[in-house]
């Protein structure tokens, strides 16, 4: 039943033209190897292979992403997506939805709604998130973000809401959270 | 928590409309009248533009002011779309003042909708250059 639970949405969906993304995620419930390419700044596809350890089971899902709007200015950035994907195992699991996310160099925050089907149930997936930077690096430096991360599925029906911090610089980044005593690992390679 | 979903993606958006209409004017400002340098309107980051040209020479460096670069991945991709030009010697982002410096050689003609095209496709506005000779 939880199995495309693992499909939360990035903060950066899509890469630079041209660039690939290799992302390894790690909780509780699962581990997932996912890599996408980015034809443009505007879409990618990818695929994601998921160790479901809730169900004890491993499956694939193609994944895709469309920047439906962006808006630039000096200080920031803002962006609308799409997102999708297909199960592998079966065309009864899918999911699709949107997400938004607005960026400046100093705050983040993003909200994500996603319509989830299963073969056992169908739900919705709600997320935000907002963070800091605690000082404000240059170009190759290791930037920092405090994060809180609030979600909800209409399966359980309560929030959970936990903190965790972002690292990243150049091609590289990684998150760190806590959450019910679970650590949540995410790395990201972008080339 | 439903609400404050709801009021954080207002917030997006309305932070958004602000900038954009904060913006107008700029966007809307002709971009071709920019390209003569007046140096008054340039404040470049001068430790990061020192520390770019320190090893060149003989060059004429575009110094792009650019939206939307907020993070190291938007400086990547510029980084790397502009390091496929054979014309060009060294690239560099000021994340800070919102620059992208290039170096070219002195015989290149540089041609700013070709840069403006190249941080489009990037997903980043070019909004005005100046050019540097050193």
């Amino acid at each position: 039943m939880l199995y495309i639970l693992s499909t939360s949405v990035n903060a950066r969906p899509i890469s630079w033209p041209g660039g690939n993304t290799y992302m390894y995620k790690s909780d509780a419930t699962k581990t997932s190897k996912n890599y996408h390419y980015s034809p443009s700044y505007k879409y990618s596809i990818g695929v994601e292979f998921i160790n479901d350890k809730y169900f004890k089971e491993e499956y694939m899902n193609f994944r895709g992403t469309y920047l439906l709007d962006r808006r630039n200015t000096k200080k920031s950035q803002r962006n609308f997506y799409i997102t999708g994907a297909l199960s592998g195992k079966s065309s009864d699991n899918f999911f699709y939805g949107v997400h938004g996310d607005w960026e400046t160099r100093r705050y983040f925050t993003s909200v994500s709604y996603i319509n989830k089907y299963t073969k056992q149930k169908n739900y919705i997936e709600k997320e935000f998130q907002v963070g800091v930077a605690p000082y404000i690096g240059e170009y190759g430096d290791i930037h920092t973000w405090l994060m809180i991360k609030a979600k909800r599925n209409t399966i359980n029906d309560n929030w959970e809401t936990y903190p965790f911090i972002k690292l990243f610089t150049g091609d590289y980044m990684v998150e760190i959270g806590n959450k019910n005593s679970h650590w949540d690992l995410h790395l990201m390679a972008r080339f | 928590m439903n609400k404050i979903l709801l009021l954080t993606l207002i917030l997006i958006a309305q932070i958004s409309y602000a900038e954009q209409n904060h913006d107008m004017p700029e966007s809307n400002h002709d971009i071709s009248k920019d390209k003569k340098t007046d140096e008054s309107k340039y404040k470049l980051n001068t430790k990061r533009y020192e520390e770019f040209i320190k090893d060149i020479s003989n060059v004429q460096i575009a110094i792009v002011d650019v939206n939307g670069m907020v993070c190291d991945f938007c400086a990547r991709g510029i980084e790397k779309t502009f390091y496929k030009d054979l014309d060009v010697i060294k690239v560099d982002v000021d994340l800070g003042k919102g620059k992208v410096f290039i170096a070219y050689s002195k015989s290149v003609k540089i041609d700013f909708e070709d840069i403006k095209n190249k941080i489009t496709k990037n997903g980043q506005t070019a909004i005005s250059m100046q050019i540097e000779k050193l």
